[in-house]
């Protein structure tokens, strides 16, 4: 109940996240302690090390400790100075500049320059990096250097979004000079601990930097364990072998928040979850196919289902507080009648249609959900079998060489519209994998980008937001709420969710004994 | 041609016919080297540069040289996901397996040996009733199952032992027990299981022979006939057992593996064949493979070098 | 006869005909719906006069999905082990009827096959050709087929040496009128027994793939599936396991009981492998 009143009030940029706590968590209200390695049991694997090219929650979560953004974000997602200790904008919003600190270090001791910032924006922006958003700094014309510690911007148009998003690690992450060569075996950044190192699909290991320019962090080290089976990880924590875990599983929840010996955090949102359909693929391209799928699903029951109540069905992907959310675009209810006259008009007789629903293991939720939904799509006459991919195989199959009809897949850390909507539906966005081409949308998202007007903006991403849903591009299912859980020994809980809700930041955290 | 240098020939031949399968089965394997070594920086022009540089578009007969040459300089590629030299992966995982197939095999010996000879001497009565039953019983059940019942009992229910990991025994002997025993039990029960029926068989035939009962004729206690002759006897066709079952094991141990995370040879596979790592992949398979014709051959060996009778062509 | 009336043969004998109605009968006997009926609001129920053997995650029934399970379980087993015999059983019988150059090449490649233990060999083609229910049978029963070979091979080598063969042979009975007449019928004791203790090992082979998500997809009620999805819960829904584990293991166990009383029947010689 507490969080449908809230989304109904959003429009005012209220606080971001939600932060809900288990009763172990007043608890710990000691002093920090220095000492001692965290080790953390992690829900997912983690994949690309580079951070331009990385575009998985899993990374960034444990990346999220070893560089450090030139600006960053509050809870109410005001774009605060980092590692620029101060930010000019020119008016016309065509000129940015970043006034650096300069006691900000990288790794290997050498001191931050504007050469660096220059260097890593100009990579982002080399269509040879692939970086994942490249479209950041594509109204970007040139970076100057005026001296060691001011780095101009100038923009050939206005690009309205563009200091919001240097908060984010995938842009705004200053990495070394030349030192993109590198980045993929061994990251290398300036943020609160060092990357010792990763052993795919197991483990990775980070060290304290001693030199960190907000003050060196309590922890020792980080150790991360990818245990992606949700009661293996549950039990690890339970046993005391993990310190502390994310994401708790959702049926166990309510047994772990009463468990005095365990502390429980929980906030709202982590992700948002979507069903795909590929454009390419025909029947697909036709929207009353992909409307009749959508009018088979029962999204309260699916979210029930496969998140046992851990979330909130939303027909908006917009963060929740954000000016852009919009809670008049209502999921499609359940409708079988209606599927089924869709499908006979394009054209399909019941039966005919039949496809394969990929799913990756890495959100065991979603296969749940696959399941949920295949059960569906048989009542209304489809047949539809599941694939599970592990994430690699997912990443490789779905997202890099867009071989597939239908899937689903969550994001994380898309609180900011442009990145959100642009990389999701626009025809050039890096995360559309399901090419989606629709110009109204691509006239809109790039409307937004040149409008200097926040309210403009906020009217141009519910347009988007209606058309997607109009034409069922996609099918928005959930917001899915955030938990993580950990000893009585672990302090310092309450900073360690970064405002996007994904990241975990430890420099907050420290452990008592 | 002594039994021996012919064996040696075969072995040889075989050894080559191996490399070739594992070449023609990993070289059917979807997923495109190509594409995981270029990630996101993946494009048809890209893909193709990439794949002329490894040497992808050569006909098939070329790579295979290729690949076996570099095999034969000990240059066994490197990982398309952990980015390490494959060589280095398994050096490293073959210690963890080794530990669980010493361990599964001792338990599993311990446990079957007298179990078997048990049942033998006690031939259809109870005792024979309850180890044959439970025997077949090891056999029936899928391993990775047993290993869920282990894991429900002692490390949930019971919490005596953890349920997944690994430590190294060199680094961290007393953890590196508590990580491998649910490991080595639940692969020890099937092993168990055919061993202890093998052992049955091969001592009530030999408890049935003449000098047995001459033996016993003569007075000698039962016990003291049983373990001087009877089990000499019988190693013959148990250790064969053992041997063969080896084969079997290594299948079982990529389940198993899983099952407790443990980072072994097993758990290698399974990841390298999951994520289509196509040179991790190679180097697995080709590992077991010649593991598993290696056990099989020293079988053969210790078989002849045993049993003077046998001199098989 | 007599080998069937030990407790061993009965309980054999019962378990494998109780396997076989059901895995045909089920499919016919209950509804599609209700084994695939997912109930949120029933899911991870224990066992009781509602739920007979409890419900599972999605809220379905178990005791559906298990008895349908046994016809998946019974589809991919026999169809794998026919396959492995199809693959098997020529080959075989060329080595051991001809002997000579053909034996020492053919065995060359079985033996090389041999060294690959069978389960690795299914996971590497259920990954090649990615995975389903066809693909499961094929993978299981290529990696069946070297054991079927040798053991045919074998026997076959024994028939071939039989005085009435020989004398065949010398009569100029041509070589496929012999293959056909004298070599196959002797082959069917030991063949039968082997099927039979291998359509046991192949219900393990496709659990332990389904187990490792190379085998069989949701939703299809199979029982390495069923384990599978249940390690999630062990600890508040032992069932989801503990059920389909039962089903296989009183089938395999069925199975291999028979068969050991099937070889005591027709050939007390013959040693089983695997």
């Amino acid at each position: 109940m507490r969080r449908r009143t809230f989304l109904q009030s959003s429009g005012a940029a209220m606080g971001g996240i939600v932060f809900g706590a288990g009763p172990g968590f007043a608890a710990n209200a000691e002093q920090p302690r220095r000492g001692g390695t965290l080790i953390w049991g992690h829900s997912e694997t983690t994949q690309n090390l580079d951070i331009h090219g990385t575009a998985t929650a899993s990374t960034l979560r444990l990346l999220q400790n070893v560089h450090d953004t030139i600006v960053t974000v509050n809870h109410k997602f005001e774009v605060l100075p980092n590692i620029a200790e101060r930010f000019d904008i020119s008016p016309d919003l065509l000129t940015y500049t970043f006034h650096l600190r300069r006691d900000v270090k990288f790794h290997d001791g050498s001191p931050l320059t504007a050469a660096d910032v220059k260097y890593t924006f100009e990579r982002i922006k080399d269509p040879k990096t692939a970086a994942v958003n490249y479209d950041v700094f594509i109204a970007a014309q040139s970076f100057e250097t005026p001296d060691d510690h001011t780095v101009v911007v100038h923009m050939s148009r206005v690009f309205a979004p563009f200091l919001a998003r240097l908060a984010e690690l995938g842009a705004g992450a200053i990495i070394p000079k030349d030192s993109g060569s590198i980045q993929g075996t061994k990251p290398i950044g300036c943020g609160p601990f060092k990357f010792v190192s990763r052993e795919f699909g197991n483990k990775a290991e980070l060290a304290r930097f001693d030199q960190y320019w907000q003050g060196a962090p309590y922890l020792d080290g980080i150790l991360e364990y990818e245990v992606t089976e949700p009661t293996v990880r549950l039990t690890g924590l339970q046993t005391g072998q993990f310190h502390l875990i994310n994401d708790i599983p959702l049926e166990r929840l309510a047994k772990v928040k009463a468990d005095p010996a365990l502390q429980v955090k929980t906030w709202f949102p982590l992700c948002w979850a979507f069903l795909n359909f590929n454009h390419a693929v025909k029947p697909f391209d036709d929207p009353r196919v992909r409307q009749a799928l959508d009018l088979m699903i029962d999204k309260d029951a699916l979210m029930q289902g496969a998140l046992w109540g851990g979330g909130v069905v939303t027909g908006s992907p917009s963060f929740p507080s954000s000016a852009s959310y919009d809670p008049a675009i209502k999921p499609r209810k359940q409708d079988f009648a209606a599927a089924k006259a869709l499908l006979s008009q394009a054209g399909i007789a019941p039966g005919q249609l039949q496809f394969v629903f990929k799913v990756t293991t890495n959100y065991p939720w979603h296969v749940q959900a696959a399941q949920i939904m295949q059960a569906w799509f048989e009542e209304g006459g489809v047949k539809a079998t599941t694939q599970q991919l592990t994430w690699a195989d997912w990443l490789s199959q779905c997202w890099i060489h867009r071989d597939f009809e239908v899937t689903m897949m969550n994001f994380f850390t898309l609180w900011e519209p442009d990145f959100l909507y642009f990389s999701i539906w626009n025809t050039k966005g890096s995360f559309n994998y399901r090419n989606v081409h629709d110009p109204q949308i691509d006239a809109w998202t790039e409307a937004a980008r040149r409008s200097t007007d926040p309210a403009e903006r906020a009217r141009l991403y519910k347009q988007v937001q209606a058309r997607v849903h109009d034409q069922t591009h996609d099918v928005i299912l959930w917001f899915r709420d955030g938990t993580v859980g950990a000893r009585p020994n672990v302090g310092g809980l309450d900073q360690l969710v970064h405002p996007n809700g994904s990241n975990l930041e430890f420099r907050h955290v420290w452990l008592t004994s | 041609m002594t039994y021996l240098s012919r064996r040696l020939i075969l072995f040889a031949i075989t050894l080559l016919l191996i490399t070739v399968v594992t070449f023609v089965l990993t070289n059917v394997l979807p997923g495109d080297v190509a594409t995981m070594i270029l990630g996101t920086r993946s494009n048809a022009v890209t893909l193709a540069a990439l794949r002329h540089e490894l040497g992808l578009t050569q006909p098939l007969v070329v790579q295979y040289a290729h690949w076996l040459g570099r095999l034969l300089h000990g240059d066994l590629g490197t990982s398309l996901i952990f980015k390490e030299p494959v060589a280095l992966l398994l050096e490293q995982k073959i210690a963890a397996s080794a530990v669980l197939v010493v361990l599964s095999l001792l338990i599993a010996i311990a446990i079957a040996v007298p179990l078997g000879i048990w049942s033998a001497v006690h031939r259809d009565r109870w005792q024979d009733m309850i180890g044959s039953g439970l025997a077949l019983a090891g056999i029936s059940l899928p391993d990775f199952f047993w290993g869920i019942v282990l894991i429900l009992v002692f490390a949930r229910t019971l919490d005596w032992l953890p349920s997944s990991g690994y430590a190294s025994p060199i680094d961290d002997p007393r953890h590196a027990l508590t990580y491998a025993l649910l490991p080595s039990i639940t692969l020890a029960l099937s092993l168990m299981a055919h061993l202890m029926r093998m052992t049955r068989s091969a001592m009530l035939e030999v408890l049935s022979q003449d000098f047995i009962r001459v033996c016993r004729a003569k007075g000698l206690g039962a016990g003291a006939v049983i373990l001087r002759h009877a089990l000499r006897n019988a190693i013959t066709p148990v250790l064969t057992v053992a041997g063969l079952q080896l084969g079997y094991l290594f299948g079982s141990i990529i389940v198993v593996e899983s099952l407790f995370n443990y980072t072994g040879i097993g758990w290698l596979t399974y990841q390298a064949l999951l994520n289509r790592d196509i040179p991790l992949v190679q180097a697995t398979i080709l590992m077991i493979a010649i593991v598993v014709m290696l056990t099989n051959l020293g079988v053969d060996i210790l078989y002849t070098l045993l049993d003077p009778r046998v001199r098989l062509s | 006869m007599r080998a069937f009336r030990t407790p061993k043969g009965l309980l054999g004998v019962i378990l494998v005909l109780l396997f076989a109605f059901t895995a045909i009968a089920a499919p016919m006997l209950i509804p599609g719906d209700l084994a695939t009926m997912i109930n949120i609001l029933a899911r991870l129920k224990p066992p009781s006069l509602a739920h007979p053997l409890g419900t599972d995650q999605l809220g379905r029934e178990m005791l559906w999905r298990v008895l349908l399970g046994a016809h998946t379980s019974l589809v991919i087993a026999i169809a794998a082990v026919a396959l492995s015999i199809a693959i098997g059983l020529p080959v075989g019988v060329l080595a051991g009827y001809y002997r000579g150059a053909t034996d020492h090449a053919l065995m060359r490649l079985v033996e090389t096959l041999l060294s690959f233990p069978a389960l690795l060999l299914a996971l590497t083609i259920s990954a090649v050709l990615g995975p389903s229910e066809r693909n499961t049978i094929i993978a299981i029963g290529v990696a069946f087929s070297p054991y079927l070979a040798r053991i045919v091979r074998g026997e076959a080598l024994r028939i071939v040496a039989l005085p009435y063969v020989e004398a065949a042979r010398s009569q100029g009975a041509g070589d496929w009128r012999i293959v056909r007449l004298h070599i196959v019928p002797n082959l069917m004791a030991p063949l039968i027994v082997q099927a039979t203790i291998s359509v046991g090992f192949a219900i393990l082979a496709e659990a332990a793939l389904s187990f490792l998500g190379l085998g069989t997809q949701p939703p299809t009620p199979s029982w390495g599936l069923m384990i599978q999805a249940s390690r999630d819960y062990l600890d508040i829904a032992p069932w989801t396991a503990l059920v389909p584990g039962a089903a296989v293991a009183m089938t395999v166990l069925g199975l291999n009981m028979l068969g050991d009383v099937l070889r005591d029947v027709l050939d007390p010689t013959i040693t089983a492998s695997f």
